[in-house]
């Protein structure tokens, strides 16, 4: 199962996130969940980028909360909407919104 | 023949703060009256999962009806009981949060030979790979 | 192409994720995909039309009108909808409106579903 999950929370949806388990588990940070790709809480990234290799983020949810690309953790691929889209298609398979 | 597609409604929020994990129950009970806008030989078989907090919200003696006026989780359980959905309820959950197998409620007296399934988590995950779309609620 | 629906239950006013979800349809129908959207819960509040656009708060009708254009076809939960005091004669022209099994028939029929739960 090839499974894109999107990750709209900054708090509340690790639980559930946790125990997704896929072939090919894909991480979409938008809203607020692309806090986790920046935010170092306490020093420590978050433990959302540990989950997969596959781990993008939301390029105009960045911008319109005033975070820069050079912000973001270097595992996430920065995307935009046009290649949200390509990934929802061509990537996986079955989408989840947590 | 058309195709059956497979779909799994997981209900991970708990019930009444919000409306969405009813939504979820009620969109899975939908299924039985798709067939008017499907073809012949065409099928929507939902798996109706309940994980997280979603399991709060199963409690049988629930009187939302005589308190605020609004039909009770439990009641739609019921009716999801009534259409033959197949409900699971993660066993792992309920242990989590202290709540006893047997409080939760049945439709045997409306006559249902479903009953809710009391499953590991790891048959609400194959149900979700089985299933052509999955859904949180 | 593919077929793509969005199952979208925040309401417009009060979070940006009914946002969200219009801008994603927008983006999937300019590319070529077939789009649907299932509006219920709080989301269904959004198709009452003569809507004022105040830059403080997010606005639905333009958006949905220029999707419904593009072809996107748009559908509202009835009893959802009524349940809000809205009624066909107030709503935005060529939204549909049906029960729940639209939702379920339209996922059927669909390569990608994308279903965004509410408040």
């Amino acid at each position: 199962m090839k499974l894109g999950v999107f990750v709209s929370d900054f708090k509340l949806t690790v639980d559930t996130l946790d125990r997704l388990k896929a072939d090919k588990l894909g991480i979409i940070l938008v809203m607020n969940g692309v806090y986790h790709a920046t935010l170092k809480e306490n020093g420590k990234s978050s433990s959302v980028l540990d989950k997969t290799s596959n781990l993008y983020a939301l390029s105009e949810d960045l911008q319109t909360r005033g975070i820069k690309d050079s912000d973001v953790d270097k595992r996430v691929k920065v995307v935009n909407y046009g290649e949200l889209v390509d990934l929802m298609f061509n990537e996986y398979e079955k989408l989840a919104w947590l | 023949m058309g195709e059956n597609v497979k779909l799994a409604f997981i209900v991970q929020k708990p019930q009444y703060k919000g409306e969405t994990s009813r939504l979820g129950i009620t969109h899975a009970i939908s299924y039985q009256t798709v067939e008017i806008l499907l073809e012949d030989g065409e099928l929507v078989t939902p798996t109706l999962c309940f994980v997280g907090e979603g399991v709060l919200g199963l409690q049988k003696g629930q009187k939302a009806m005589d308190m605020y006026g609004v039909t009770s989780s439990e009641t739609h359980i019921k009716n999801a009981l009534l259409v033959d959905l197949d409900v699971f309820i993660c066993k792992e959950d309920l242990a989590k949060y202290g709540i006893p197998e047997d409080s939760l409620p049945d439709a045997e007296e409306m006559g249902a030979d479903k009953k809710l399934q009391i499953v590991p988590y790891s048959e609400i995950q194959k149900a979700i790979e089985e299933s052509k779309h999955v859904m949180f609620f | 192409m593919g077929t793509l629906t969005i199952g979208c239950f925040p309401g417009l006013v009060g979070n940006m994720t009914y946002d969200f979800a219009l801008k994603l349809a927008d983006v999937a129908a300019t590319k070529g995909h077939k789009v649907n959207i299932w509006f219920s819960g709080n989301a269904t509040g959004s198709v009452k039309n003569h809507q004022k656009h105040l830059k403080d708060y997010s606005t639905g009708e333009k958006y949905l009108t220029a999707l419904l254009a593009k072809g996107v076809e748009i559908c509202t939960c009835e009893a959802c909808t009524v349940a809000r005091g809205i009624q066909k004669t107030d709503a935005i022209e060529k939204v549909q409106w049906n029960a729940m099994h639209w939702y379920l028939a339209k996922v059927h029929k669909s390569d990608r579903v994308l279903q965004i739960g509410g408040e």
